[in-house]
Formats: C-alpha cells, sequence, structure tokens
C-alpha cells in the first residue's frame, strides 16, 4: 500500500542500537515540541476542536474496521492489517501514563514532605520505600554480577526478597483478610427477615454458603449420589441456585450496563459528554 | 447514628458487639488450622470442565494461563494456579504464564511454576515458560491474536519469547489450545472472550475468587466458558483430581466451619429480631 | 457459528439503529423535548446526605474510585462536581480521597471549578483533596484513617470499587455515618446494601449524571438507551422463542447475531 511505502521510506529501519535510541530520543523531543507549540498556537476552543478531532479519528479506526464489508480467506478489509502496529502504537503511548502515573506520585508527595503537610511521613515512607524496591529490584536483575555458589543468596536478591515476599506480599495478604472479619459483623448486623422477600432471600443465600464447602456435602451425603433425589443434596441445590436463580439476573445486568456503556462511549466519541472534563459546565 | 445501648435480651443478641463476633471467627479459624476436620472433596462439574479442558488440548498447541492476580488473592489464585499448572503437567501440555494486570502475578505464579516443574522435571523454555507482565490490556490481545512473537516481546527473564524452542511454529492465536484466565480481577474474562474466545473460537477456562464467580456463570452457561474454578473450593476440588491436596484443601476446611459460625450468628440475630417484634419493639440495627 | 471479527450485515443494521437512537434521543432533548426520568432514591437522598452533614458541622467524605480515567470514573466526578456545588452553597467542607495519580489533578480541577461556579472560591482548600496511595488496600486504610479522623458525617462512594469497598463502608457504618454508593460492578454491590444506606445499581450509575443534572445532552441519551434496551430485550424474547421451537442449526437468529464477514 501506498501509505506503507511513504512510511518505509520517511522512517527507515535503523541500521544500528544507537541509531534506533537516538531515533526514539528524538521522536520523543519532536512529540515534546510539537505537543507545547499546539498547546500555546491554540487556544481554548481550537484544543477542544483537536481533542474532538483526534478522539472521533481513534474511535473510527476501529469501529470502521468492524464494520466495513471484508473479503478474501480470513476475511481483511483495508483496515485489517493496521490493526496489529495500531494496537502495539496505543500499547506504547498507554505506557506512557506510567510514566505520568510515577511523576504524579513523585509531584503529590514531593509538595507533601515539602510543606510538611499533616501525614507528610507517609510521603517520606513512600520515597524511602519506592527507592529502596527501585535500586534493589534493578541491581538484582540487571547488574550480571559473576554467579555465586548455589547456597549463597546475593545481598540485592536477598533484600529485594525480605522487601517483596517479606513485607509487601504478607502485607496486603493481611490487609485483605480483614474483609472475612468485616464479612462476618456485616452480614451478622444487616441480614433481618423483615419480609417474604428477605426470607426468599436468605434461605437462597444460607443453601449457597453452606453447599460451597465441604460441610454441605456431608450433611446431606446420606442422599446416594446416583438417586432422582440426589437434587436435594446441599452442594446439588447451591449449584441449581447459582446457574438458574443467579445467572438470568446477572445476565440482565449485564445488558444493562453493556448499553449504559455503549451510550456513554459513543457520548465521549461523539465529544457529546458534559462535563469538567470536556467542557465548560451548561 | 450510633444505636441504642441495648436493654432487653433480645436488644442484647442483635448487637453483639463486633469484637466478639471477631474473636469467634478468629477462634475457629486456629481451630481448624490445628485440629482439622478433614472432609471429603466431590468435584463439580465446573472444574470438571477446566480439567476436561486442559486434558483435550491437542499436543501440538500451547496454553495460556494468566495470572491476573496479586498477593490479596493468593490465599484463593495461588492455589488455583498452581493446580491448573499441576494439570497441565500430568497430561503433559505446554503452557505459558502471562500477566496483563497487575505485576506481581508473573513472579508470584513463576515461583509455582519452578516449584512443580522440580516435581515432574520440566524444563523451563522448553515444557513451559513466562512470558511476562504485558502492558495494554485490549491492545495486546489484538496484537497477538496476529502475531504472538512480535506482540510479546520478551519473556520474565527478558529473552525473545521467539527464540524459546517451545514457541517453536507458535505464531499467531491459532497456536493456542486453551487459555485459562486465573483472576481476581474483574474485566479481563470480557476482554478475553470479546477479543479472542468470540472472533477466534479459542478454548477458554476461568479461576476467579469465590466473590466474583456469581457474575460469571452466564459465561458458563452459554459455554463461552469451558470450565470454572469457585474460589478456594475449586481449586481444593482441582488439586483432589489432580491428586495433589494442598494449600486449598487446608482452606477449604477453616471455610466450612467459618460459614456454619456466620449462618449461626445470622440466626441468632433473627431470633432476637423475632422475638423483639413479637414484644412490639423489632429494632433497627 | 461465524466468527465475531467482523460485523455481519445483521450486526451492522442492529448497532448502527442502537447507536442512531441514542443520537437521536440526544438531539431531540436538545431541541427542548421534555423526558421523564423515573426517581432514583441512591440519587435523590444525595441532597439529603449533604444536608445531614451541615446540621451535623461535620465534613463530607468522597471516593470516586480505584480505576484511572475511564467512563466510570468520569461519571464519578460528574457527580462529585454536583455534591461540591450542593456542599459548597451550605459552606459543608468535603473531602476528596484519590487512588489514581491521572485523576487526582483532573479531580482538583473540577472541584475548584465547582466551588468557582456557586460563588465561594474562597472556601476551596487544596489540602482537601487528597491523594492518598495507588497501592488498593494501601488507599482504602488510608481512607478509613481519613473518615475516623475527621469523623465524616457523610460518606460518598462513586465509581469503581473492588475489594477494599467493605473495609470503607463498614468503619463508614461503625463511626455512624451516612453512607450512599453507587458502583456498576455488580460484584460489590451486596456488600455496599448490607453497609450503605442508599446504593445506586448497575445502570442507574450510568444515568446518574443525566438524573442530577438534567442536561439535555444526557438526558436524552439516557431515554434512548432504554429503548435500546427494549430491543435488546425483545432480540432476547424472540431468542428464547426460536431456540425451544427450532434445533441450533435451524435457528437462523443464532447464525445472525455470530457475526462472521
Amino acid at each position: 500500500m501506498w501509505f506503507s511505502r511513504l512510511l518505509q521510506r520517511l522512517f527507515p529501519p535503523a541500521p544500528t542500537p544507537a541509531a534506533l535510541y537516538l531515533y526514539l530520543a528524538l521522536a520523543v523531543v519532536g512529540s515534546i515540541v510539537i505537543i507545547v507549540a499546539l498547546h500555546r498556537l491554540l487556544g481554548l476552543r481550537g484544543r477542544r476542536w483537536l481533542i474532538a478531532f483526534v478522539t472521533f479519528i481513534a474511535g473510527l479506526f476501529f469501529g470502521l474496521e468492524y464494520f466495513y464489508p471484508v473479503h478474501g480467506d480470513p476475511g481483511k478489509n483495508f483496515l485489517s492489517d493496521w490493526i496489529e502496529p495500531v494496537s502495539v502504537m496505543l500499547t506504547v503511548v498507554g505506557a506512557f501514563t506510567v510514566g505520568l502515573g510515577i511523576y504524579s506520585l513523585l509531584q503529590v508527595h514531593g509538595r507533601n514532605l515539602a510543606r510538611r503537610r499533616p501525614g507528610w511521613h507517609n510521603s517520606l515512607a513512600f520515597f524511602l520505600a519506592t527507592f529502596a524496591m527501585l535500586v534493589f529490584g534493578l541491581w538484582e536483575h540487571y547488574l550480571h554480577l559473576p554467579q555465586p555458589p548455589p547456597e549463597v543468596v546475593p545481598w540485592p536478591k536477598g533484600i529485594y526478597e525480605i522487601l517483596f515476599n517479606g513485607l509487601f506480599a504478607p502485607l496486603q495478604a493481611a490487609t485483605f483478610s480483614l474483609l472475612a472479619f468485616y464479612i462476618a459483623s456485616a452480614a451478622y448486623r444487616a441480614f433481618r427477615v423483615r419480609t417474604g422477600e428477605a426470607a426468599l432471600m436468605m434461605a437462597a443465600a444460607f443453601i449457597v454458603m453452606i453447599g460451597q464447602v465441604p460441610v454441605g456435602a456431608w450433611l446431606t451425603s446420606f442422599i446416594p449420589a446416583d438417586s432422582p433425589a440426589a437434587f436435594f443434596r446441599l452442594e446439588m441445590l447451591g449449584e441449581w441456585v447459582l446457574r438458574w436463580l443467579n445467572t438470568p439476573a446477572q445476565r440482565g445486568i449485564i445488558f444493562g450496563i453493556a448499553v449504559g456503556a455503549l451510550a456513554m462511549s459513543l457520548r465521549i466519541w461523539l465529544s457529546l459528554e458534559r462535563g469538567t472534563f470536556f467542557s465548560e459546565q451548561s | 447514628m450510633s444505636a441504642p445501648q441495648p436493654t432487653t435480651l433480645s436488644d442484647r443478641i442483635q448487637q453483639i458487639p463486633r469484637h466478639y463476633v471477631y474473636l469467634l471467627l478468629a477462634g475457629v479459624v486456629v481451630w481448624q488450622l490445628l485440629f482439622p476436620i478433614r472432609l471429603p472433596i466431590t468435584p463439580s462439574v465446573p472444574t470438571r470442565g477446566v480439567y476436561d479442558a486442559v486434558a483435550a488440548v491437542p499436543d501440538d498447541k500451547l496454553i495460556i494461563i494468566t495470572t491476573d492476580w496479586d498477593a490479596s488473592t493468593q490465599a484463593e489464585t495461588g492455589p488455583q494456579t498452581q493446580a491448573v499448572i499441576h494439570a497441565c503437567f500430568q497430561n503433559h501440555k505446554k503452557f505459558v504464564i502471562m500477566n496483563l494486570q497487575p505485576p506481581m502475578g508473573v513472579k508470584l505464579a513463576q515461583d509455582l511454576a519452578q516449584e512443580a516443574a522440580q516435581e515432574y522435571g520440566a524444563v523451563y523454555g522448553v515444557d513451559y515458560a513466562n512470558w511476562g507482565y504485558k502492558y495494554g490490556y485490549e491492545n495486546v490481545l489484538m496484537a497477538m491474536a496476529k502475531n504472538i512473537p512480535n506482540a510479546i516481546g520478551d519473556d520474565f527473564y527478558g529473552k525473545p519469547v521467539g527464540e524459546l524452542p517451545l514457541m517453536q511454529g507458535v505464531q499467531d492465536i491459532h497456536d493456542i489450545g486453551l487459555v485459562v484466565i486465573v483472576t481476581g480481577l474483574s474485566a479481563m474474562t470480557e476482554m478475553w472472550v470479546g477479543l479472542i474466545q468470540g472472533p477466534y473460537n479459542t478454548p477458554l477456562a476461568a479461576a476467579y475468587t469465590a466473590v466474583m464467580a456469581p457474575i460469571y456463570y452466564p459465561y458458563l452457561d452459554s459455554n463461552q466458558l469451558k470450565g470454572m474454578l469457585v474460589g478456594a473450593k475449586g481449586a481444593a476440588e482441582l488439586e483432589a483430581m489432580v491428586d495433589r491436596p494442598g494449600k486449598a484443601v487446608a482452606i477449604m476446611n477453616v471455610q466450612s466451619w467459618a460459614h456454619v459460625l456466620i449462618i449461626a450468628l445470622i440466626i441468632v440475630g433473627n431470633l432476637g429480631y423475632l422475638f423483639a417484634r413479637g414484644r412490639g419493639g423489632g429494632r433497627q440495627p | 457459528m461465524g466468527s465475531l471479527e467482523h460485523a455481519n450485515w445483521f450486526m451492522r443494521i442492529l448497532f448502527l439503529s442502537l447507536c442512531a437512537i441514542i443520537v437521536a434521543g440526544v438531539l431531540l432533548a436538545q431541541r427542548g423535548r421534555e423526558m421523564f426520568i423515573r426517581r432514583i432514591p441512591g440519587l435523590t437522598a444525595i441532597e439529603e446526605a449533604v444536608g445531614r452533614a451541615t446540621e451535623m458541622g461535620r465534613p463530607i467524605f468522597f471516593s470516586p474510585g480505584l480505576d484511572s480515567i475511564n467512563i466510570v470514573t468520569l461519571q464519578a466526578l460528574a457527580i462529585l462536581s454536583y455534591i461540591v456545588r450542593l456542599a459548597a452553597a451550605q459552606a459543608t467542607r468535603i473531602i476528596v480521597g484519590l487512588r489514581s495519580p491521572i485523576v487526582y489533578p483532573v479531580a482538583e480541577e473540577s472541584v475548584r471549578e465547582a466551588y468557582d461556579a456557586v460563588g465561594r472560591p474562597e472556601n476551596f482548600r487544596p489540602d482537601d483533596i487528597r491523594f492518598i496511595s495507588d497501592e488498593q488496600f494501601a488507599y482504602a486504610l488510608g481512607a478509613v484513617g481519613i473518615i475516623s479522623r475527621e469523623e465524616v458525617a457523610t460518606n460518598f462512594l462513586f465509581g469503581a470499587f473492588y475489594a477494599e469497598a467493605l473495609i470503607l463502608t463498614e468503619n463508614g457504618r461503625a463511626l455512624g455515618a451516612l453512607q450512599v454508593a453507587g458502583c456498576p460492578e455488580p460484584t460489590q454491590i451486596p456488600f455496599f446494601i448490607a453497609t450503605c444506606d442508599y446504593v445506586v445499581i448497575g445502570d442507574e450509575y450510568y444515568a446518574a449524571s443525566a438524573y442530577l443534572t438534567r442536561e439535555p445532552t444526557l438526558t436524552g441519551s439516557l431515554v434512548g438507551q432504554d429503548i435500546c434496551k427494549a430491543i435488546v430485550i425483545a432480540i432476547i424474547a424472540l431468542g428464547v422463542g426460536l431456540a425451544t421451537v427450532f434445533a441450533p442449526e435451524k435457528n437462523f437468529l443464532l447464525t445472525w447475531l455470530g457475526g462472521g464477514g
């Protein structure tokens, strides 16, 4: 295709790794210059128009590729071959948000420290933890030191393991474990049989809770598994509630949310959405 | 909005201080960890579906195990991943681990895979591999569908995946025999169903935390998922099927009696409510 | 069943019709047509909840969820803007706890603009827009710390919440705060219902910005959505009937919905 040939002429493959890094650096700097120039030259309305245009084109690409008639086997249209490079490009662009996220974190915590806001010690802990994990993680992964004997753990790897497996992972797991206790107290406090519907819901909840654990199977193990009454074994009843009562309800919720998401996506694509992020409040 | 002090017995039954509830639950957990009452575990139909899906993968195709979980859900998703890895090794199926979010999952899963590989004499790069954490969500899947080596790039150790022996002949999604999604995160399944299972009919199975599993029964019912592991119970059932009882079985011992305790507390609370209502009270908690 | 990689004629007609209905709803509303939206208790309660905080002289806590910038978070920020205007008009303090560093500047701008819009720019406190942590449970514990230390009267949780939801709401309930939650994720709805006073469920959440602002674009889109849902229900009903009567290979609807180019 002519567009592919033009791109290959303008951007030939880099002959050496050094040339590749130079091209990447030039591309990043060039992009920043272009974006800053556009930001300065275009007024508020111009910027909004540009954002709306780029949003529309980006959405149009994937929509058009899906809807445009296809030919051949496997079915392809004139946009299909671009899916892979565009997806890779979007992945690269999206990866910049990781850098943006890190920059925002440093900025926010740095401001807290500089101004000694309440809780500044948490921001100090953030910096210490971040740099410790960064230094020892990169050191352990990238610095190719001579291999020690198998029984000796290199000390950067040891510190990294202490920070990750000894501190970070157990802290996360421990906090998640709090939920078990909160579930118990919330269930005890909130589940009251005030109406007939509540009683039905309670019965279903008991069946599913007990049916999902070995105690439930044990309680009704006297019912033979291959008999007509096997349906009344608690694990079978629980499975029935989940597959035949829960599933249609979940389907209804999924459809509703999908249509809602379609509408919102359409509004964003056509720049019809209102709100602070998009335009001045009406 | 703090509750008034309980005066009658029925009020006290409805307002057991939450510290006592926590202590009771902690007591049950410690009791079962120290003195477990082992009850038999029978694999359910959804769990059998996962095992059968693994066994049915053709020998020349790869299994992808996506480990989109971290330490917070490790109690459920860790044993699930381990059981699936055992099922792959026992059925002599080659598999790769990958992760779209959060990054921690591939490291935790790699530790599990290495441990299991030692047991079966499996070799990294030949029998299994780790594609690592790939940022980009839908974009990664769309690119993978057309060209896996380009989309994935390097593995967990920084080596180009195309150079791994088990990747010989693996070009695009048609060379994948099964995707097993092990996750504690929402929205991962919808991505795989929408971009991989739907367009390319790639078989899909899944393992979820118990909280998430109910919302994915529609996918199981419509055969978009071949099988599903539900929480620690599903992991315990698959451990039983692969004859490797491990952490999930221990967790189920605890969970059984924790569920019994919660049901007992709910019943006690409702008894207090009914007594109070009978007396003309009926306290709003 | 055909591939879903590209649309077939049925999917083109169906999808484009759904989009056209939504856009038509927007255009009709913009031309002044009155459109009815039923009462959504969780959203109607927002004013009551803000009033409660004002009477008690205690602040409000708002969490826009844990996701980065996406349609769920944008909806949450629209609700935040509405709540801030209500609170600012009553000189009630509102603390926003954030998880995503990318949402942080957007939320700060949103709150500042809301204070400006009601003519109270001097009441805006940048320190009340707090980025807590980008780790899920560190965020939850930090938010609980804020809720407890500030003794908030009202808790608003709108957005994408996951496992940490119960940590937030159970601690808020223990403090006696009035809690209003809204989340499109079905997994957390049971926990919100058990611990919150008002809950906005499923696609009521996406209706929130239209319901609160009555902006014609949003209202028209909402009505268009409802018509689309009616069409989907009709297709489901037709599909159930056909699947009951015909074998799969003779079920034309199954073939049409399978897509294929």
